[in-house]
C-alpha cells in the first residue's frame, strides 16, 4: 500500500486500524502524521458539535461595540506568557496547539458548502503571536543561526498575510475567499513552525 | 626567484589541496525488497537521488569536514540516513552533499535546511522538505508528492498522474508538464508559473497569498477554470464558456470563471490570490 491507496482507503476505515493501513503507517511518516491528526480532530470534533456559535458579524459588532466603550485596546502584551521562563520544556506545545486548531478550522471550513459558509461556519481571528514568534527565532538562532534571517523574514510575510486578510475579513465577513485565505496564511505559520522542529534544524 | 604570479598560483594549489583533504568520501550500500522506503536528513548539503539498476541502495557522501558522521541503519525494506553534526560545526564544515541510487518504486523521504533536493525519474513516493532548500524533480509518475521548502525555489517538470501537494512560504513554483489526480500548490508570497495542459480529470489548485500566478496552456486545454483574486487582478487570454453559477460574485477584472474544450473530460482548476494578479495565458504552438 503506497501514500494514495491509504489516503484512499481512510475514506471506509478512517482510524487505520487494519493490517495493510498500519503496516504503512509504520513505514510512512507523513502517513503517520495524518492519521494522528484525522484523530485529533475526529476526538475534537465531537466536542465542537456541541457549540453554537454566533456568526462573526456578531462577533465583530461586539467588538467594535467594546472598543467604542473604550472597554477592549489594541493588544500590546503578548496574549501567551514569555516562554523562556520555565515554560521552555512545554514550548513546542504552543505551535502544535496551533496546529491543531487550524486543522480543525480547515476542516470545519471544508465540512461547511462554500454558498453557507460565511452564514454558519465562525472564525476566530487572532494576532499574530509575537511572543511565540520571539521564541521560535530565539530557538533557530541557537541551533541554527545561519538559518535565523531567513526565518525571520518569512515570518514576518506569513504574519503580514495573515494582518492583511483579517483586515478584509473584519471588513467583509461574508467574504468566503478572504476567510480562505486567512486560513491558508495560518497553515502557512504552522508549517514555519513544523519546519522549526525539523531535525535537520535541531 | 620565484615570480609572483607562480606564487599565487602555488597558494591557490595549496588552499585546494586543504580543502579537498579535509573532504572525504563515504559509500554504503543496502540491499532491499519492492517498495523499500528511504529517508535522509542532512542539516547542511544537497541530497540527490536517482534510479538504480536493482533492489540495491548505494550512497555516495562527500563530508566536507571531521565535525559532521554520517549514522545510518537498515531496519527490513527501510533504510535511514543522518548527517549526524559534531561539536563545532556549521553550514560550511557540517554540510554533507549526497548521490544517492535507490530502486525506482522506493519511497524517499529527504529533508535539510540547506543546499538542494533532487529526485528523478521515481515512481514511489517521494516527500522532500527544506527551509531553504531548492527542489528540483523530474520525471517521476504514479507518485504521491510531498514538497515543502520556506523560501527556497521549487521546480517540477514531467510529472505524471501525481498526487502533488506542495507548501511553499516565499520560494517560486515552476512547474512544466505536471499533472495528475490533485495537483495543489500554497504559497504566501512566491510566484506560481504552471505551463501545461491540466491533464484530462484531475484538481488544480494554485494559491498564493501575495504572489503572481501564471498559467501558460495550449489551446485545445479541457478544463472548468475559477480564478479571484480579492485584491489583485485578473487576465485571461483565453476564451471561456461563462459560467452560469459560481460561489462568488465574478467581479470583472477580480475574477473570472468559466470552461474550455470538452467538457466530459475536463479538470478543474481553481486559481487563487489575496492580493497577486492572475494571468491565463494561451500556449504559443510552435510552427
Amino acid at each position: 500500500m503506497n501514500c494514495v491507496e491509504l489516503q484512499q482507503s481512510l475514506a471506509e476505515v478512517d482510524d487505520a486500524s487494519t493490517a495493510e493501513q498500519q503496516a504503512h503507517v509504520r513505514s510512512c511518516p507523513t502517513c503517520a502524521a495524518l492519521v494522528k491528526e484525522l484523530n485529533q480532530i475526529i476526538a475534537a470534533a465531537v466536542d465542537l458539535r456541541a457549540a453554537d456559535e454566533p456568526s462573526p458579524r456578531v462577533w465583530a459588532n461586539i467588538e467594535a461595540a467594546l472598543r467604542q466603550e473604550g472597554l477592549i485596546r489594541p493588544v500590546s502584551q503578548p496574549f501567551l506568557p514569555s516562554l523562556s521562563a520555565g515554560w521552555r520544556a512545554v514550548a513546542w506545545l504552543v505551535p502544535a496547539a496551533a496546529m491543531l486548531l487550524l486543522s480543525l478550522g480547515i476542516y470545519l471550513h471544508r465540512q461547511t458548502s462554500p454558498l453557507h459558509a460565511p452564514a454558519e461556519a465562525s472564525l476566530s481571528v487572532a494576532a499574530p503571536a509575537d511572543a511565540v514568534d520571539s521564541d521560535l527565532l530565539q530557538e533557530i538562532a541557537q541551533n541554527s543561526p545561519a538559518m535565523k534571517t531567513q526565518f525571520e523574514e518569512n515570518l514576518r510575510q506569513v504574519n503580514q498575510a495573515i494582518v492583511d486578510s483579517q483586515g478584509w475579513v473584519a471588513e467583509n465577513p461574508n467574504d468566503a475567499e478572504a476567510r480562505r485565505s486567512l486560513l491558508d496564511a495560518y497553515h502557512q505559520k504552522s508549517m514555519l513552525f513544523e519546519m522549526a522542529m525539523d531535525r535537520s534544524l535541531q | 626567484m620565484l615570480s609572483s604570479g607562480a606564487v599565487k598560483l602555488m597558494s591557490l594549489g595549496l588552499v585546494f589541496a586543504g580543502t579537498l583533504a579535509a573532504q572525504t568520501k563515504k559509500e554504503l550500500r543496502f540491499s532491499v525488497g519492492p517498495k523499500a522506503g528511504v529517508s535522509v536528513t542532512n542539516p547542511y548539503g544537497s541530497i540527490s537521488v536517482k534510479p538504480s539498476n536493482g533492489k540495491i541502495i548505494l550512497v555516495d557522501a562527500v563530508l566536507h569536514s571531521d565535525k559532521v558522521e554520517i549514522d545510518n541503519s537498515q531496519n527490513g525494506n527501510r533504510v535511514d540516513i543522518e548527517s549526524h553534526l559534531l561539536a563545532g560545526a556549521d553550514a560550511d564544515s557540517g554540510r554533507v552533499d549526497y548521490e544517492i541510487l535507490v530502486p525506482a518504486d522506493a519511497s524517499i523521504n529527504l529533508h535539510c535546511s540547506t543546499g538542494s533536493l533532487r529526485a528523478e525519474k521515481l515512481h514511489g513516493d517521494v516527500t522532500l522538505e527544506g527551509a531553504g532548500a531548492d527542489v528540483d524533480v523530474r520525471d517521476v509518475s504514479d507518485a504521491h508528492l510531498h514538497i515543502k521548502t520556506m523560501n527556497g525555489a521549487v521546480n517540477l517538470d514531467n510529472i505524471q498522474n501525481g498526487h502533488v501537494e506542495v507548501d511553499s512560504v516565499s520560494g517560486d513554483v515552476t512547474m512544466r508538464s505536471v499533472n495528475g489526480p490533485l495537483i495543489q500548490v500554497v504559497s504566501t508570497s512566491g510566484r506560481i508559473n504552471y505551463t501545461g495542459d491540466f491533464g484530462s480529470s484531475g484538481e488544480y489548485r494554485l494559491t498564493s497569498h501575495s504572489g503572481d500566478i501564471d498559467a501558460v496552456i495550449p489551446e485545445w486545454t479541457s478544463a472548468d477554470v475559477v480564478a479571484h483574486s480579492v485584491k489583485g487582478e485578473v487576465h485571461d487570454d483565453i476564451p471561456l464558456q461563462p459560467k452560469s453559477h459560481t460561489w462568488f460574485a465574478v467581479e470583472k477584472g477580480r475574477a473570472f470563471a468559466g470552461t474550455m474544450g470538452r467538457v466530459a473530460v475536463s479538470s478543474t482548476v481553481v486559481l487563487r490570490t489575496f492580493s497577486g494578479k492572475i494571468h491565463l495565458r494561451k500556449r504559443q504552438e510552435k510552427q
